[in-house]
């Protein structure tokens, strides 16, 4: 199991992206409900890799985030997604809609 | 019994066992270190260090006030490495903790590489702020003839001085070695140009009198300047995003909610400010009297209008912060540096001291216009309801 892991790290690497494009889109979350989505998952990642990661997406304009008060603590951001970031998770869904499909039907006997 | 450092988080203080602090130092540091050459770099150590906070906050407790090594080194392992993305020294920490094995961020076009010359401005032996010096540098060319150009180019419109503001403003400093590295010799791909140019034209000149060979390096020399120039538009794509980037976060507008009405009005209520400040100094100058009314006996003129400077300055603050902050939307912007604050206290103390030197010094007459000051308010509410009944 370790050894698929390993193999896959590059693939879940470059998902990484396409993933929070995805949580963003539900509606506008703040960091720790990013990490909280994907922490049950294959994708469990961690600050150090979403922050770095966000503002890059920030600078390419996939995502725009705005201050909100919280409950407790200070104002936070919340992230959402732009026109932009909208129409790259499209894409990028259709996509992967053709991968997972080549994947299913390669190798596999007609008839 | 251990040694406790209070330290600052985004504005909020947290008390550390001394161990602790220093593995926080660390990753921090490290963080910084990691993030070298992102733009985003102090926005995203802003973030991690709110991260961070959030994580203190909710270890402690009523009846817990200090955060020990322990926790400190838990939530370092909690927040994962920094990733810039763009080097393979990441890798090895990243594999030391299994959740977080290999998940890079990919940051790889956005973190720009170490070594990259990049346009800044220089502040050694600049005229004003460096921006000649830096392009000078960018360019390897001699920084008085980019003077001379700047100076040529005012001649039309004032287009040089324009262009100079402009790039005053978009063009970072260099503050860091590393950014005084890069800012200074001329753009690597400027100087492969060169070189590939030369040699190029020598290998040219070889193939005089033979079509074939020279045919041959025509489209050589024609693939490279190909390559050349894609090169050139990365680097100036690199250099021009950095730019929105900086405009983006000390310049550009962010409008908040309802700016659409408050900023018309709060420019106009600015303006009238202004207008009656401008009034007001110039009764004083002229006619001794502020609205009407006549500057005590032993006050002179110059110390008016000093009080004058500062009233205006302390009316017009709250003004200019509103303003402020509808313009830019919550994002602090460069208003909210710490010289401002300075400022703004300095102007606040001054003029509780001369609120203080007044009712001192004229007891009876600030008493009484206190006790006035009710039915005053009164009368021109009556005034105003008047006026109003009789529309």
């Amino acid at each position: 199991m370790s050894n698929i892991n390993e193999k896959f790290t590059p693939i879940r690497k470059g998902l990484l992206e396409f993933l929070v494009l995805k949580i963003v889109s539900a509606d506008k979350v703040y960091a720790a409900d990013i990490l909280n989505e994907l922490a049950g998952t294959e994708f469990a990642t961690q600050e150090g890799t979403l922050y770095p990661l966000l503002s890059k997406m920030r600078r390419e304009e996939l995502v725009d985030y705005e201050w909100k008060e919280s409950e407790a603590g200070p104002p936070r951001k919340y992230y959402k997604l732009t026109s932009k970031g909208r129409e790259q998770l499209g894409e990028t869904l259709d996509y992967w809609q053709k991968i997972s499909a080549t994947v299913k039907s390669l190798g596999q006997r007609q008839g | 019994m251990n040694k406790v450092i209070i330290i600052n988080l985004n504005g909020n203080a947290y008390q550390l066992e001394e161990d602790g602090y220093d593995a926080l130092r660390a990753y921090l540091d490290s963080a910084g270190r990691r993030l070298e050459g992102n733009p985003d770099r102090d926005e995203i150590i802003a973030d991690i260090e709110q991260a961070i906070a959030d994580k203190f906050r909710a270890l402690l407790g009523a009846n817990k006030t200090v955060i020990l090594a322990k926790e400190v080194a838990g939530v370092i392992a909690e927040m994962g490495p920094v990733e810039n993305g763009s080097g393979d020294g990441t890798q090895g920490s990243a594999a030391a903790d299994p959740k977080a094995a290999g998940l890079d961020p990919g940051a790889a076009e956005g973190g720009s590489a170490g070594d990259a010359r990049r346009l800044f401005k220089i502040r050694d032996r600049a005229m004003l702020f460096g921006v000649c010096n830096g392009l000078a540098n960018h360019l390897n060319i001699d920084v008085i003839i980019v003077r001379l150009a700047f100076l040529f180019l005012t001649c039309f419109y004032g287009f040089g001085l324009l262009l100079y503001l402009v790039l005053a403003v978009v063009i970072p400093f260099a503050n860091t070695a590393q950014e005084k590295a890069a800012a200074s010799g001329p753009s690597p791909t400027a100087q492969e140009f060169i070189r590939r140019a030369r040699e190029g034209y020598y290998e040219g000149m070889k193939t005089f009198g033979d079509r074939r060979a020279y045919r041959q390096w025509r489209r050589k020399f024609k693939q490279e300047m190909r390559g050349w120039r894609q090169d050139m538009r990365r680097e100036w794509h690199q250099n021009t995003q950095q730019w929105a980037v900086n405009w983006r976060m000390n310049w550009a507008p962010n409008p908040a909610f309802g700016s659409w009405f408050l900023f018309p009005i709060l420019s106009l209520l600015s303006i009238v400010v202004g207008l009656l400040w401008i009034w007001a100094i110039f009764t004083v100058v002229t006619a001794g009297t502020v609205f009407g009314i006549g500057l005590p006996a032993n006050v002179p003129v110059w110390f008016a209008v000093i009080l004058l400077v500062l009233v205006y300055q302390v009316v017009r603050w709250p003004l200019k912060l509103m303003r402020h902050s509808v313009y830019f939307g919550g994002h602090p912007g460069l208003y909210f540096s710490p010289f401002v604050h300075l400022w703004n206290a300095l102007i606040w103390i001054v003029f509780m001291l001369f609120l203080a030197w007044l009712a001192a010094r004229h007891p009876v007459w600030v008493h009484d216009t206190l006790q006035a000051l009710p039915h005053q308010i009164h009368e021109a509410v009556h005034a105003v309801k008047g006026w109003w009944d009789r529309q």
